[in-house]
């Protein structure tokens, strides 16, 4: 092992120990929850007859400490080591896992990295929030959650995120300030702002959310990236299925730059017996027509470009086979030259108090001359939640 | 010979009667359990033959329309939150910081893989206002006396169970057993109320067990580790920046 990863792993293990040992003598003003997961993956690729495989322990330590009752501070710490054959044959992987998910102030360090093992870790929430009355106010790293639709989100304007990387439901932070007032507890109107070093990249808006004929709406406006932005959302039920949608307009301020109208819509209904079903729609207006399948997996995704396909059906069910094992299956299909499926099985699985296991399939297909899987992903995750 | 024409309103008063007074037995045991409001900790325990999960809570509630329950362990799921406002139910992710509303078919999924419903957590529908009630019988249940009372939806209302059956204590309006069937009349899961005993000045029931009936090696309990009652709350703490921002 190397001197320098000896080190930060030192560094980070001594911070770890710290915290906790804070965090118990002064329970009454600090909450913290930690996780580990190990995670394998596993890549198919039949047109280059190629398999390769892929593990990553990754660590997610979540710290909130409450000065009084009007404050709370927070810091979540991500730390990932990878090792396996992806890393040694992925050219510049290091470049590619330490500046994405960072936003402006560079909070993000490669502790170690040799030719096949790198760990990596990040402050993904940094923040003070101060809440009175009808006030919030949250300043710093923090996620700003918009969305409201369970697949898509055309209103979630500040974040990135993969749409294949169900490893990181928390998703990176936003530099940002957060400002909140509620009418009443059901109304409010926010305002936000991130911090980038070039205007075009910023995202200023504001967000109206109510409650009327027992539905949850929300309407949105502001600046998005060089474009100006409108959207609506809705969460309610018909019967007594949920139906959820939403959907933003985004208005090119840059020459050459595209107008896109975009969102999705879909109705969810529980069985008695616990299984699930969902099922709905997204359109985006700048989608492809022609690209292939594997075009999910290079896509740059974010709030104007959900998919990379012009529209998607898409259908889920799980049911859950005893309360410590469910089983689903997502499907999305693209009405396009290519007809792209994105097929998703999973089973979760509770092995015991606080473990978990998960089976993840990711399968692409395809029509070219004929139906095929260009590739096929495989993932097994264990997680320990303390 | 007495016409039936006088008969008839004589036993329409005498049902009137004993609906009035399964109503009134109903909203006592009712009352009782919640009182007019309430702060409670609660230990629920999934039992299984091979094995068991536990899960602590807190919860808030004002009556029967107003809930809130903030998750304290495991440490997986501490920090989420349900609300229930009149109809509607929110649950509050904070791990991806998202209010998500649940749809009214999720009342009938088990809650956090238990034998409870998400109706039993939240009570969706109100054992007093939801359903008509008449007195079937009366049955001992471990010593004491009880009302056997059955419980039919009103058509009107949305409620997920096609029948309840209380056993309610005579002495103390103790709910001592509840049997729920589903919409074809089949049972669906046995609570039963136990360890009587005095919490805030208030005898009750400190454990219930629920019993599937299709699997009935299988219960799960829910011990009151704390409660509260008459505590000030009013509806607007019933709030999505409530659900948002509460500190167990």
């Amino acid at each position: 092992m190397d001197k320098q990863f000896a080190r930060g792993t030192i560094l980070i293990a001594s911070l770890m120990v710290a915290f906790s040992v804070a965090a118990q003598e002064l329970s009454t003003k600090w909450d913290q929850k930690s996780y580990i997961k190990f995670l394998h993956t596993q890549f198919f690729i039949p047109d280059l007859d190629q398999s390769l495989s892929d593990q990553l322990f990754h660590h997610r330590y979540s710290v909130k400490y409450y000065p009084n009752k009007n404050w709370t501070l927070r810091m979540d710490i991500r730390s990932r080591l990878f090792y396996g054959e992806l890393v040694k044959s992925t050219p510049n992987f290091v470049q590619s896992i330490a500046d994405v998910n960072n936003d402006y102030f560079d909070l993000s360090w490669v502790v170690a990295s040799s030719k096949s093992v790198v760990l990596h870790t990040m402050i993904d929430r940094l923040s003070a929030a101060y809440s009175k009355g009808s006030w919030d106010i949250r300043i710093g790293r923090q996620r700003i959650n918009w969305g409201i639709h369970t697949f898509w989100n055309a209103n979630d304007i500040f974040n990135t995120f993969s749409f294949t990387d169900f490893d990181y439901e928390e998703r990176p932070g936003s530099d940002a300030v957060l400002v909140r007032y509620y009418f009443n507890g059901n109304t409010s109107v926010e305002v936000a702002g991130k911090a980038t070093n070039h205007i075009n990249k910023g995202t200023y808006a504001s967000l109206w959310r109510f409650n009327h004929w027992n539905y949850d709406f929300q309407v949105l406006a502001g600046y998005f990236q060089n474009n100006a932005v409108a959207g609506i959302g809705w969460a309610g039920n018909v019967g007594n299925a949920g139906w959820k949608g939403e959907w933003s307009y985004f208005h090119a301020l840059d020459e050459g730059g595209r107008n896109v109208f975009t969102g999705a819509t879909g109705m969810d209904y529980s069985f008695a017996k616990g299984t699930y079903v969902q099922a709905g729609f997204m359109i985006n207006s700048q989608g492809e027509t022609k690209a292939p399948v594997t075009e999910l997996f290079n896509f740059s995704l974010s709030a104007k470009n959900l998919y990379p396909y012009r529209s998607a059906l898409y259908v889920q069910a799980s049911h859950p086979v005893s309360p410590l094992v469910t089983g689903g299956l997502s499907v999305i299909y693209s009405p396009v030259k290519s007809q792209p499926f994105f097929v998703n099985p999973t089973v979760s699985v509770s092995v015991a108090q606080n473990w978990d296991l998960d089976l993840v399939g990711q399968i692409l297909w395809n029509k070219t001359d004929h139906f095929y899987s260009p590739l096929q992903a495989f993932f097994l995750r264990i997680k320990y939640s303390y | 010979m007495i016409r039936p024409q006088l008969i008839l309103p004589f036993l329409f008063s005498i049902t009137m009667l004993q609906a009035q007074s399964a109503r009134e037995i109903v909203q006592k045991a009712d009352e009782k359990l919640r009182g007019k409001s309430s702060i409670m900790e609660m230990k629920m325990t999934i039992v299984r033959p091979t094995w068991t999960r536990e899960v602590e809570l807190k919860s808030w509630s004002l009556g029967d329309n107003y809930a809130l329950m903030y998750i304290l362990a495991p440490s997986r799921d501490r920090g989420v939150v349900f609300l229930k406002r009149d109809k509607e139910i929110w649950n509050w992710q904070p791990s991806i910081e998202r209010m998500i509303k649940l749809p009214p078919s999720m009342m009938m999924q088990s809650w956090m893989g238990s034998d409870f419903k998400n109706d039993d957590m939240v009570r969706q529908s109100s054992i007093v206002n939801d359903f008509s009630q008449e007195i079937v019988g009366n049955e001992t249940i471990d010593g004491r006396e009880c009302y056997k009372i059955e419980l039919i939806p009103k058509e009107s209302a949305a409620v997920v169970w096609g029948k309840v059956i209380l056993w309610i204590d005579k002495k103390d309006y103790l709910e001592l057993k509840s049997e729920f069937y589903d919409e074809d009349g089949y049972l669906i899961h046995t609570m039963y109320g136990k360890s009587i005993k005095v919490m805030d000045n208030v005898l009750l029931p400190s454990v219930l067990e629920v019993i599937p009936a299709d699997d009935p090696g299988n219960k799960t309990l829910v011990e009151y580790v704390s409660v509260d009652f008459d505590v000030p709350l009013n509806e607007d703490f019933f709030s999505v920046q409530q659900a948002k921002r509460i500190k167990p």
